[in-house]
């Protein structure tokens, strides 16, 4: 098992925002300690934070922690000094103390003094809270992240997303269809992806959270909270990097079986890779040679009609057999269409209704361009850049035993049965989808 | 409930120490007083019930059956007129007893249940009716709202009736006297809150558009 | 178990005559063994009962724990599927909170509210039988779905939709919510029954300001169960009826909204939270003034603070929904209350303190655990301020550091609570105390004990790691506190084992008469149930008492001399009552109570399994109704003067028994 350092952000960006405590507040054996909380590797870690927001929130609460510190510390210390000063072995028949009932005026200052105290927290808090709830609604990028038993997907919209005039808020959000439940038009995503939301530094991104099935939570500790995805609700977030790297997220609301392997990441990239990025995911994916492109593109023909196999049966291309990433293709096509959406390869024969309690699984158009999937918990590459075909072989061969699922109950992705030759071939093709990423981006998305 | 506060606030002072030390330190007695606590957490149970209601009532897909689609207003009406009306039987039922006519008292009693049972009776009718037309409990989230809010009321007036006919039965055999108004004014209690909380859901889920 | 078999000194003794009011069961007359304790209505056994079941699911919800811990103990744990796991959390919470902490919560108030207003019972006797049993039965109920098919896997608030069929097809999201509504059948009747006994059975000159603090905060803890339970009933009603008969409350498709679940939930989880920590606050405000040698600081304020908690608990349910998008408005109004109900909890913290200022300290064990409550509840209260920053409450929320929160609440607060609790009564109840020196062994273990497991939970939280994981991987800085949790957990576990080789111990050495009784007041102490004989007769006090002021028993041992000294005026055996008056008039024994609860059950696994079973269900339910109405408070036989036991007539014990039964069958 191993474990790559904590993402690099260079020592600038820490200067800028000028020496930060990591203040954790404990109480260990009854007496309270200020520990750093300065585990390596600590890609959760709440009190590291990498962007505006959380900044805030560390800068809100830290002086919280200090002010209920010197509390317990009070508490706890007087509690000692009357245990040292005031305790006696035994009871003697004289030896009483004064007997006093109260002290209404001691009892009036320690209601208002805490109250006081108090009343200064909540002024910071109301202030951040409005800070951490305001949005730029004309962001250029906003990104829908719906959460499903066991992974995140993420969907982007050129020119913006207003919840408001683009969908209809109402109760039956269903993002993969075209035609919202009242039968208005919904705006289409342009690029669909899963488990490891890209974005450029420095720039606000608003996030739309909402669910499919059960509620989730979208959390990356160092660039803000969490916030609930609710099925039936698209709830408004956001996030910023300062700086170039990758977030760990972990989702945090309960969702079910495989709650502890529903992960994700930022990957945060400057604008110039960012558009390089975007180019790359906008385009829709291909076959890998002329021959599969062809099949490819008679099929779409019989689908739209164009093309009438009967009517000239000797013109029906074969399955393209030379490229193992084309016969690859041909299999995802026949076996993985019933959930699975690539562009390119599929879309004719999608019908975005899933075998699924949750109707979706995630958008495979260029797969390899991530570096983990099935929910963030296994590496696509290994850290020297290599594949890491056993355990995309193995995820294929029987997806439940690699990730708790209920697939029986139409959750996760079932034991489809495949074939050595068949795992080869798609292991192929899938591996086809996609550019793959910096050695840098590998390595710093690498988990277990 | 203001009358619940009243009881909790009540001034400690020693109504009828009976040598036990069991005397009611209220004034009121331990059964009418936890006829009362019961009631005020009735209260939230109903403020549950409704509040789900409220949420869920316009929830409905776009052509799907709805409030306006079944409900009948002149006959729901007239069916929250009669169980009003038997708040005041049940009025007559506990003076009678009070002055001790016992007889008057049964009449009462009885009138009171009938008048509930036509209660009843009209709400198995208007869910007949509202089911013919398409409105089962799992069709929507409006079905399974109404019919649950409607269907707990129901419940507890069914509840009422079967107190009221066990009285009614006491008093035949001649267990029921004066000494025992009391019992008759609790299981009053009892069905004026029902009556009370008809009033309220009748006026937010029929009335109110 | 120990606990349950000692035996209680007897009033009556005279053989009365037998009546069967339905000719199915003989009045019951067993004053030993274990058809007395089956068939008895005395608010004292019921009391015990609900500790001894307390306990033993203690037990169970502990080696929950354990498993909970061993898994976690090392990255990538594997003692448990993910399956296993989610049902074991679940069960722990669902176990600790309802099947434990609100039953010995209700042990003390069965137990103590009676003998502390100087009453020989509650209002309603059978009621209380009734309400233990529904507790009993629905725990059992609750525990059996282990044996059905798996525990619920929702989480102990079990959020929709993730409780629907569709995403929990097992049965144990249904043992949940009928389990739940049968212990909430238990609360509710027990809240207007003990409501009842306080308002209006106090004995002579006890007027409300003149309650002992315990007392006053059982009230608002009954006031809290009385408007919190009908909350929770119809949340569960909602599920059940979602899971059972296909209706639309939380189904997404058809237009529900999850949050419904939140809310209604939290309505009720708040207040729920004050059900459980204000029973503890009031047996630590018992036992500090007693070994400090003092009254209780600013009694008033002690009164008035617990009111404020009790109403303010119902302003602050949604501040456990920060991240669940209520709104920026519902989120700041939550946060500004959250935060200042912290006042009046920090008020009775400084009070005890204030108690202890100037006092005489003696550090029995029951004093132990009292001044730990203070210490370890501060802990949990300032963690939970910093809740209350609501937005940085996005980072720390569904994190370890709330489960550290929580857990020094509960185990910090109420379990170290009730153990001082246990310690300072246990003469009282039983007729002797219990090892001292042993008790001292299990109040270190458990003070060290449960800052190594619950205190690294903050830096746990702190560091990321997210609560309800069935494991964590290596590389996220996790393995090392979970290491020192989970042997903090297994120092808990030995604690709890030295409290009962001590219960076990102690009884031993007692019955061989190595342990000398310890009479009506060993303590000193300064409360009415000291006023009489230790182990307190059936029949609670020989005459009535009149009250002139607070700390009442206490006044007439001590005076004031011209000086204004204390001087001793009376011992404690001098003034207590030595509990030998045969002539007291008391509640007769029944066994419809009991009958009545099992009926619940049944009409349970029915609406689980074949709704046959809920026929026979109904059958005992209806039957054990009619049979308790048919039968009189008191034996007729037994010619005790006239009957006041205002036990409820026909239609009181079919609205308060039936009200909630009937949607269910």
């Amino acid at each position: 098992m191993k474990r790559i350092s904590s993402p690099h952000t260079g020592s600038i960006g820490a200067f800028r925002r000028g020496p930060r405590r990591a203040l954790a507040l404990v109480g260990t054996l009854g007496v309270s300690a200020f520990v750093t909380s300065c585990a390596s590797g600590a890609e959760l870690d709440t009190m590291k934070p990498k962007g505006p927001t959380a900044d805030d929130l560390h800068n809100l609460i830290v002086p919280v922690f200090i002010v209920a510190g010197v509390v317990l510390a009070l508490v706890i210390g007087g509690t000692i000094l009357m245990i040292r000063k005031f305790g006696v072995k035994e009871y003697t028949e004289v030896d009483f103390p004064e007997q006093i009932h109260g002290n209404t005026r001691l009892e009036i200052g320690w209601t208002i003094v805490p109250a006081m105290i108090l009343a200064v927290v909540a002024v910071f808090t109301v202030s951040v809270l409005q800070t951490q709830n305001k949005y730029h609604k004309d962001q250029a990028l906003s990104v829908v992240v719906v959460g499903q038993q066991w992974w995140w997907e993420y969907r982007y919209y050129d020119g913006g997303f207003d919840p408001a005039k683009n969908y209809d808020l109402g109760i039956d959000v269903r993002l993969n269809e075209i035609q919202n439940h009242k039968g208005k038009t919904e705006k289409h995503p342009v690029i669909v992806t899963a488990t490891q939301l890209v974005v450029p530094v420095g720039t606000e991104i608003d996030l739309y959270i909402t669910s499919r099935d059960v509620n989730h939570s979208h959390w990356i500790p160092a660039l803000n909270g969490k916030r609930d995805a609710i099925p039936g609700r698209i709830q408004p977030w956001k996030i910023e990097a300062d700086d170039p790297g990758v977030y760990f997220g972990q989702c945090t609301e309960f969702c079910g079986l495989s709650h502890s392997r529903m992960r994700m990441q930022v990957v945060a990239m400057t604008d110039a890779d960012f558009q390089t990025w975007w180019a790359q995911q906008k385009a829709p994916a291909t076959a890998t040679t002329p021959e599969g492109q062809a099949w490819l593109d008679q099929q779409k023909a019989i689908t739209a009609g164009t093309f009438n196999s009967k009517v000239d049966p000797s013109k029906v291309l074969a399955a393209p057999t030379a490229s193992a990433a084309d016969r690859g293709m041909a299999i995802f096509r026949g076996q993985c269409t019933r959930c699975h959406l690539a562009t390119g390869i599929n879309e004719d024969i999608y019908t975005g209704e899933a075998q699924q309690v949750s109707k979706a699984a995630p958008n495979l158009t260029h797969f390899s361009s991530r570096t983990t999937y099935a929910g963030g918990i296994f590496n696509l590459y290994n850290p020297d850049g290599t594949v890491n075909r056993p355990q995309l072989e193995a995820w294929l061969r029987n997806p439940p035993k690699e990730k708790p699922a209920y697939a029986v109950g139409e959750r996760g992705m079932p034991n489809l049965q495949l074939s050595e030759p068949q795992i080869n071939d798609l292991v192929e093709y899938l591996l086809s989808t996609g550019t793959k990423p910096a050695a840098e981006i590998i390595t710093k998305t690498e988990v277990e | 409930m203001a009358d619940v506060a009243v009881a909790t606030h009540a001034p400690a002072e020693h109504a009828g120490d009976d040598g036990h030390g069991h005397g009611a330190s209220t004034g009121i007695s331990n059964t009418k007083l936890a006829m009362w606590l019961f009631l005020g957490s009735e209260c939230l149970l109903f403020g549950g019930l409704i509040s789900t209601y409220l949420l869920y009532k316009n929830r409905i897909a776009e052509g799907s059956i709805g409030p306006k689609d079944v409900f009948d207003i002149p006959f729901t009406s007239a069916s929250s007129f009669v169980l009003l009306m038997s708040s005041l039987t049940m009025v007559l039922a506990l003076s009678a007893i009070q002055r001790g006519d016992e007889r008057a008292n049964r009449v009462w009693l009885l009138t009171t249940a009938v008048l509930g049972s036509i209660f009843i009776g009209g709400q198995i009718y208007e869910f007949t009716g509202f089911y013919r037309e398409g409105l089962g409990y799992t069709t929507n989230i409006f079905g399974s709202a109404f019919y649950t809010l409607t269907g707990f009321h129901g419940v507890h007036v069914s509840i009422g009736i079967i107190m009221l006919m066990s009285l009614f039965v006491r008093s035949y055999r001649g267990h029921l006297h004066q000494a025992q108004a009391e019992t008759v004014e609790i299981i009053g209690l009892y069905w004026h809150f029902v009556d009370v909380v008809w009033i309220v859901i009748f006026t937010i889920v029929y009335l109110i558009p | 178990m120990a606990i349950i078999e000692q035996p209680l000194a007897i009033g009556t003794g005279r053989a009365p005559e037998v009546r069967s009011p339905l000719g199915v069961f003989a009045r019951p007359t067993a004053k030993g063994g274990w058809r007395s304790w089956v068939t008895t209505v005395d608010h004292k056994k019921i009391g015990i009962m609900y500790g001894a079941a307390g306990l033993v699911f203690f037990l169970v919800g502990g080696i929950e724990a354990l498993l909970i811990r061993i898994q976690l103990a090392r990255p990538d744990g594997s003692l448990l599927s993910a399956e296993t796991y989610n049902q074991i959390y679940t069960m722990h919470g669902v176990t600790m909170i309802f099947l434990v902490a609100m039953p010995l919560g209700a042990a003390f108030s069965n137990y103590f509210i009676p003998l502390q207003v100087g009453a020989r019972d509650v209002a309603f006797p059978r009621l209380n039988a009734f309400s233990f049993w529904c507790f009993l039965v629905g725990g059992l109920f609750l525990s059996s779905s282990w044996i059905f098919g798996g525990g619920a896997d929702g989480g102990w608030f079990a959020y929709a939709p993730n409780t629907g069929v569709a995403y929990s097809p097992g049965h144990g999201m249904d043992f949940y919510a009928l389990g739940l509504q049968i212990t909430g059948i238990a609360s509710l009747v027990g809240a207007i029954n003990l409501i009842t006994t306080v308002l209006n059975m106090r004995t002579k000159g006890m007027s409300l300001m003149r309650m002992p603090v315990l007392t006053w905060m059982l009230l608002v803890t009954q006031f809290l169960l009385l408007f919190a339970i009908p909350v929770i009933t119809v949340a569960l009603f909602l599920l059940t009826f979602d899971r059972r008969f296909g209706a639309n409350f939380f189904r997404v498709e058809a237009g529900a909204d999850p949050l419904l679940w939140q809310h209604l939930f939290w309505i009720f989880g708040h207040p729920e939270v004050y059900v459980l920590v204000l029973p503890a606050f009031g047996i630590v405000s018992e036992i500090i003034p007693t070994f400090s040698r003092k009254p209780i600081f600013g009694y008033s304020f002690m009164v008035g603070s617990g009111i404020a908690i009790g109403f303010m608990g119902w302003g602050v349910w949604a501040h456990h929904m920060f991240v669940s998008g209520i709104g920026p408005l519902s989120v700041t109004a939550f946060s500004l209350s959250t935060m200042f109900i912290a006042v009046p909890t920090g008020v009775k913290i400084l009070n005890w303190l204030a108690t202890m200022w100037g006092g005489r300290l003696r550090f029995e064990v029951p004093m132990l655990y009292a001044i730990a409550v203070p210490a370890m509840f501060t802990i949990g209260g300032l963690s939970g301020v910093t809740h209350s920053v609501s937005p940085a409450d996005t980072q720390q929320t569904d994190t370890y550091y709330i489960v550290a929160h929580f857990h020094y609440v509960v185990f910090g607060g109420i379990i170290m609570a009730f153990y001082g609790g246990f310690y300072f009564w246990w003469p009282k109840i039983f007729g002797y105390k219990l090892d001292s020196k042993l008790g001292k062994v299990n109040f270190w273990l458990q003070l060290i004990g449960m800052n190594m497991t619950f205190g690294p939970m903050h830096i746990l939280g702190l560091q990321g790691m997210s609560r309800r994981i069935d494991h964590y991987s290596p590389g996220f800085g996790f393995e090392f506190w979970n290491l020192i949790v989970s042997i903090g957990a297994f120092i808990i576990a030995l604690s709890v084992a030295s409290f009962l080789v001590n219960v076990v111990l102690s009884t031993v050495r007692y019955k061989r008469g190595l342990i000398p009784p310890a009479g009506p007041d060993p303590w000193d102490a300064r409360s009415l149930e000291w006023m009489t004989a230790s182990p307190v007769p059936e029949h609670n006090f020989d005459e009535e008492i009149e009250v002139r002021g607070l700390d009442e028993f206490w006044h007439r041992k001590y005076g004031y001399d011209k000086d204004h000294k204390v001087v001793r005026i009376a011992t404690g055996e001098e003034v207590a009552h030595k509990g030998d008056n045969k002539n007291v008039h008391l509640p007769s024994p029944s066994y419809w109570p009991l009958v009545v609860a099992l009926g619940l059950p049944l009409i349970g696994y029915g609406l689980i399994f074949n709704l046959l079973l809920t026929i026979p269900g109904a059958i005992l339910l209806l039957g054990g109704v009619y049979g308790w109405v048919m039968e009189p408070p008191d034996d007729p036989n037994k010619a005790h003067g006239h009957d006041d036991h205002d036990d409820p007539s026909p239609g009181l014990a079919l609205a308060s028994v039936g009200a909630e039964e009937v949607g269910n069958g």
